[in-house]
């Protein structure tokens, strides 16, 4: 999806207007947009904390620079005077480089530039930094630049934006003058301006009130609905509080350990001889894996809306422990149901949930695995709703658990873009990630959403093998039906009995999958393909030796699928798995099941 | 015309007794029919078996275990009304989760029903806010589609669904899932009155009425009262009999 800067803003109530925005300029550099370090930081204060605060300067010192930096605090900076490539690469935070394009001999310097994104303006009249002219956007045509480093400004306006993006398929629009009336920014021409670049995109079009598509929705008993109700008026509030974002990136980075790497893998890349291989390691966070991003998202909610209980499922126990480890840390009552059969395959997990101070209620019921463990959380959810968040582990239930999860999910994608574009200065061709109910993946696809030349692949549990009745292939084999809150696809019967499903891992041992992937899978987006335990197993041999990375058995199933992908691959291309845990949870498993390995 | 129409107040209070269909197999859903007819019930509710009985406690969800095991479906249940050759004379409703409708086909389900003789239909998991997936099939059925309303329904909320309510309402009488309960709160009154207030249809209480005591305390705020654990209980233990005392508790003309 292209994104959105408002530059040149020196009023709090147009920060406010912007808030839709992904970035905010502020101009140092002498013109009528001015501003001082202290009025910088002073709007700043008024922007989310996942938009980026670009600070624009003209030949400025690296001191003068800097100094900026820390003081707004600015997260990018932009330079349209002369600067030098030695002062591009002394810069900390990514840097973009503005051109002014007259001639197509303008558009050949830009290719030189060391800066991480290229900016395109009409030249400048009285004042360097951006005059408003429109270019000519077919100069770029032919220039060969790479669309994702590309930043178009120069006399856009909420009516011609679409076509700028249309002709350019720019990372970035940039507008300053063009959301002015008589030299003044105009708050309704700001939101007008976003309004045109954001909806026409997916994330506007399949959000109605819950729905994917047709998946999704609220179909929960009525002693719910005002659970879920205040639940999705609190997530709507807090998507727009800088704050909230704030503190939910302080604990990824200060507890969880994010960033984490986009690790290239040297010899698995040799072994398989196709593409070059990323692994996004998921596993290195504290927890062991993915589930923690959201769990650490939920509990900060609960806690705006006065909610001190926690009630989780868990299948793999990956989601129990997150959930437990978030309890302690924030002091929260927390109880966690598994079922029977899980406890059974993951003991350590259960002991790690209790040394954590949780409870952990076994689940006879049913398969007694991860979906009846999601019924008996839901029906004591339903009892205690009054004082108890239900912190559900996957993009799965009612609204607004699909979208919510997907977001907190998505820091994965979002480091993932800005990691790759950072290592190959382009986006990669193919990106795997497993799905059981399907949180780590959507959480790497969404930011990929709208960059259709990436290929997204779904790995699902084909247990032991789709066309027997042990699976857990959802997208391969199941049809449309309600669970657990959602219209999704699910594993059922002629009479809409849900069936149990079958994986060796237990996170992936689920009969249903998230909204958003059904509507993804029906709308061709996204392609899901599935992967036995057996294969699932001798992937986490291959990883292990080849990389030294011994990924959980989930994760296994995209590394399973990774392999047979990069077949079809030439050196040239880029692929992404998501490793979205480690294997110290199925050591006992692999143990059991690799016995004898030599 | 639905019978549902007739249940209009006349001094008495209704009884709605659930049971599971198929519990103890699809054979036995005639004479249970046919039991509690003549030992005086209002309604009964035929409940449907499904995997995943979110809103149901723990009687009710062995209940339908038993059923699933016998192999009963939504489609066998409607065959079997449909086969039934007796007179029923009491209002026949079809509760059932939304997924084996949606299986089964919405429009299909609703035609059956009508050919079922069946008045009106629960779906405890389809919201006041996704009901048109339903209602305009029921309706041309002439059958009613039941609203819930409970503790944790907002004011707004009931104003809505009681707006649009038909046949009765169901009002839950408890938080929690469905099961027997020993107490009902001073605050179970309240929203009952405030319930019924509003209610342009008769007002029935659910979820957790198993005792007499239950019954005396609610009588004055209610219409009438809906028991599903404790009968499902007591076919299975075979002791129906047993529940008789709380048929007439609620349905005998009180003037205390």
């Amino acid at each position: 999806m292209t994104k959105v800067k408002i530059c040149g803003l020196k009023e709090e109530q147009h920060v406010k207007a912007a808030k839709r925005a992904d970035a905010i300029g502020f101009v140092f550099a002498p013109s009528k947009r001015q501003v001082t370090i202290e009025q910088a930081a002073e709007l700043a204060k008024h922007i989310p904390a996942d938009t980026d605060k670009i600070g624009v300067f003209v030949n400025a010192s690296l001191k003068e620079i800097e100094d900026t930096i820390a003081g707004v605090p600015l997260t990018m900076v932009q330079l349209h005077g002369d600067e030098p490539d030695e002062l591009v690469q002394a810069i900390q935070v990514p840097v973009i480089q503005a051109f002014s394009i007259r001639t197509k001999e303008d558009v050949g310097k830009l290719k030189k530039s060391q800066a991480d994104y290229i900016l395109v303006d009409a030249p400048g009249t009285e004042y360097r930094g951006g005059s408003g002219n429109v270019f000519d956007w077919s100069l770029l045509d032919g220039a060969d630049i790479d669309p994702s480093r590309l930043i178009v400004a120069g006399g856009l306006n909420p009516g011609n934006v679409h076509a700028a993006i249309g002709q350019t398929a720019p990372y970035m629009v940039d507008v300053s003058s063009g959301v002015e009336t008589d030299g003044r920014k105009d708050t309704a021409k700001i939101q007008e301006f976003i309004k045109q670049v954001k909806d026409d995109s997916m994330e506007q079009t399949i959000e109605k009130t819950g729905f994917f598509g047709k998946y999704g929705g609220q179909f929960v008993p009525e002693t719910l609905m005002k659970a879920v109700k205040e639940l999705e008026d609190a997530y709507e509030a807090v998507k727009e509080d800088p704050e909230f974002h704030k503190e939910y990136h302080h604990y990824l980075s200060e507890y969880v350990g994010r960033e984490q790497p986009l690790t290239f893998a040297k010899r698995m890349t040799e072994a398989l001889g196709g593409p070059k291989i990323y692994l996004k390691r998921e596993d290195l966070n504290h927890t062991g894996a993915h589930k923690v991003n959201n769990a650490i998202g939920q509990a900060l909610l609960a806690m705006r809306m006065g909610k001190r209980k926690i009630v989780a499922e868990t299948g793999a126990g990956q989601h129990g422990v997150a959930t437990a480890t978030i309890c302690a840390l924030f002091d929260l009552e927390c109880v966690i149901f598994m079922g029977e059969e899980d406890i059974k395959r993951q003991q350590l997990n259960v002991f790690r949930m209790k040394l954590l101070g949780a409870r952990v209620e076994s689940v006879t019921k049913g398969s007694a695995t991860l979906k009846d463990a999601v019924n008996e959380a839901l029906r004591y959810w339903v009892s205690n709703v009054e004082d108890t968040h239900y912190l559900i582990g996957s993009a799965l239930g009612p609204h607004p658990f699909p979208t919510m999860v997907r977001d907190f999910q998505s820091v994965i994608g979002e480091e993932t873009k800005r990691q790759i574009l950072d290592k190959e200065g382009r986006l990669p061709d193919a990106i795997l990630a497993c799905v059981g109910g399907g949180s780590n993946a959507i959480g790497m696809f969404y930011p990929f959403i709208k960059d259709k030349d990436v290929q997204l692949i779904g790995v699902e549990a084909a247990g032991e093998g789709v066309d027997t009745d042990k699976h857990a292939a959802t997208l391969t084999k199941g049809t449309e039906g309600v669970l657990h809150g959602a219209l999704m696809k699910l594993l059922q019967d002629d009479a809409g009995q849900v069936q149990e499903a079958h994986s060796i891992s237990a996170g992936l041992d689920y009969p249903g999958i998230g909204p958003e992937h059904a509507y993804l899978a029906d709308i061709g987006r996204v392609e899901y393909r599935s992967i036995t335990d057996e294969e699932a197993l001798a992937a986490v041999i291959s990883m292990s030796r080849l990389e030294g990375i011994i990924p959980a058995l989930e994760s296994a199933h995209a590394i399973a699928e990774a392999e047979k992908q990069a077949k079809t691959m030439t050196a040239d291309q880029i692929l992404v798995i998501c490793v979205s845990g480690r294997g110290d949870k199925d050591m006992a498993t692999y143990a059991e099941k690799l016995e004898g390995l030599s | 015309m639905n019978r549902l129409e007739q249940l209009k107040s006349t001094g008495n209070k209704a009884f709605v007794a659930y049971i599971m269909a198929g519990d103890g197999g699809l054979d036995r859903l005639k004479e249970q029919v046919q039991y509690l007819q003549t030992a005086g019930v209002t309604a009964i509710e035929i409940g449907i078996p499904f995997s995943d009985p979110v809103a149901d406690g723990p009687t009710i969800e062995a209940a339908g275990n038993r059923a699933l095991k016998q192999g009963v479906t939504l489609q066998k249940v409607l065959e079997e009304l449909q086969s039934w050759t007796f007179q029923v004379e009491i209002p026949l409703l079809v509760m059932t989760y939304l997924n084996p409708v949606l299986k089964f086909g919405v429009e299909r389900f609703a035609t059956e029903c009508g050919k079922a003789g069946v008045s009106g239909v629960i779906i405890p998991d389809l919201p006041f806010e996704h009901k048109q997936l339903v209602q305009p099939y029921v309706d041309k059925e002439g059958i009613k589609l039941i609203q819930l309303v409970t503790l944790t329904t907002t004011d707004a909320r009931l104003n809505d669904i009681l707006s649009e309510a038909e046949g009765f309402v169901y009002a839950v009488t408890v938080k929690g899932i469905t099961g027997s309960r020993d107490e009902m709160s001073e605050e179970v009154k309240a929203f009952m009155r405030k319930v019924r207030e509003k209610s342009p249809v008769p007002v029935y209480a659910g979820f957790g009425i198993s005792k007499s005591s239950h019954v005396e305390m609610l009588r004055d705020d209610v219409d009438g009262f809906i028991v599903g654990s404790a009968i499902v209980e007591a076919f299975n233990d075979d002791r129906i009999q047993e529940i008789e005392p709380l048929i007439h508790a609620v349905t005998a003309s009180h003037s205390i």
